[in-house]
């Protein structure tokens, strides 16, 4: 036999291989859409754990502000200013909210980066962006961003925050490279993590005291 | 509707426009993925998956590639990937492979030459069967079946050529029949 009968054999043969029936299209279409929808409603009902955290932390910050305002080191009401002494409690209370929060904004950065490195869609950052913005302000406005390095620190991740709240969708390449510098020229990733750390431990040893 | 017409206005969110690019390109898909399978229900899964994955990255798509060679290359990857996972299709290929060996060794089940030809094209390693599946049968060229599978078209004649040469193997006993 000849390549060419085999052929024509196979080719006529071969056609009842699995024959498809008629497509059903409406009963698929219907079943994507269903798919669909769920996956943007779970999207939506899913968010990760740190949006809720810093919805507490700016929370226990206000409560923070809120108890400075009524109490103050002797018993009067003290002034919420950046100058205005600070009580006991307030300062614990600032403290906590401020390591949490850094905690947070790591969490947040590292996963941001990770998204952006496999290219992953940037429609999910804006929103938790914008939360831990304004907390970061909160922050900075509060008796405890100081002068030092950690308003530093603040000011430095308010400016990345806001890049960041900026972007959606598909962000050009050029403005998640402008983010990326930011992130990589100030060392926030790290100075957050070695601030993260500190704070941890002296959180700690406050409670086991 | 151009492709690229189309594409942006599913970018845009456009309902009308998802149903579309669905439409032109779902009976490909479909039949694709139930010439692999050979099962009602996998197809229609595989090619759900196809479409929700398509949708879900139409962002990625660049138009380096036709949209129908793009949709195919998710196809081929849910295709190949999704029968990997199947257990019961593993052993269903076991079930069948065994089936043509004792085949072989004689003609007492005095098998049809179309049910052999079936067998041997069941047997066929899936990277063979997809590329003997796509040309031979759905009509696709090599140029088509090589940008959907990743690899360049010679590779594609390549592997059709070792598919027709086991197929052949596979037959070698019907050799009168299909040659009358």
């Amino acid at each position: 036999m000849t390549d060419e009968k085999f052929e024509r054999f196979v080719h006529d043969a071969a056609r009842e291989y699995h024959r498809p029936p008629e497509v059903p299209r409406e009963e698929m279409w219907h079943a994507i859409r269903g798919a669909r929808t769920k996956t943007r409603a779970d999207r939506r009902a899913f968010r990760p754990a740190w949006i809720y955290w810093a919805a507490g932390v700016a929370a226990a910050l206000v409560l923070g502000i809120g108890i400075g305002r009524v109490t103050g080191s002797d018993g009067e009401p003290a002034v919420a200013s950046g100058a205005a002494p600070v009580s006991e409690g307030t300062g614990v209370a600032f403290e906590l909210a401020t390591t949490q929060h850094l905690g947070q904004v790591e969490l947040f950065l590292a996963d941001f980066r990770s998204s952006t490195q496999a290219g992953r869609s940037m429609d999910e950052v804006s929103e938790p962006a914008h939360g831990l913005l304004a907390t970061t302000r909160i922050l900075l406005d509060s008796p405890i961003a100081g002068d030092g390095q950690r308003r530093t620190l603040l000011e430095d991740i308010e400016l990345v925050l806001m890049q960041i709240a900026q972007v959606s969708g598909a962000a050009p390449k050029e403005e998640l490279d402008l983010i990326d510098q930011s992130l990589e020229q100030r060392s926030v990733l790290f100075r957050l993590h070695s601030a993260t750390a500190v704070e941890s431990a002296g959180t700690d040893l406050q409670g086991a005291l | 509707m151009d492709d690229r017409e189309l594409i942006e206005r599913v970018r845009a969110g456009e309902a009308t426009a998802e149903r579309a690019l669905y439409d032109r390109h779902v009976d490909r898909v479909y039949r694709l993925a139930y010439r692999m399978t050979g099962e009602d229900e996998l197809a229609r899964e595989f090619t759900q998956d196809t479409f929700i994955r398509a949708f879900d990255r139409v962002e990625q798509f660049r138009g380096e590639a036709a949209l129908g060679t793009w949709i195919l290359s998710i196809a081929n990857t849910v295709v190949l990937n999704g029968l990997r996972k199947i257990k019961r299709f593993r052993r269903r290929e076991v079930e069948l492979e065994e089936a043509a060996t004792v085949g072989s060794q004689g003609r007492r089940a005095e098998p049809d030459l179309k049910d052999r030809l079936k067998w041997a094209i069941d047997a066929l390693p899936a990277k063979y069967r997809i590329v003997f599946l796509m040309h031979d049968v759905e009509g696709y060229t090599h140029d088509e079946i090589g940008a959907s599978l990743g690899m360049p078209s010679g590779t594609s004649k390549a592997q059709l050529s070792r598919a027709r040469a086991r197929l052949r193997d596979s037959l070698a006993e019907f050799a009168g029949e299909w040659a009358s």
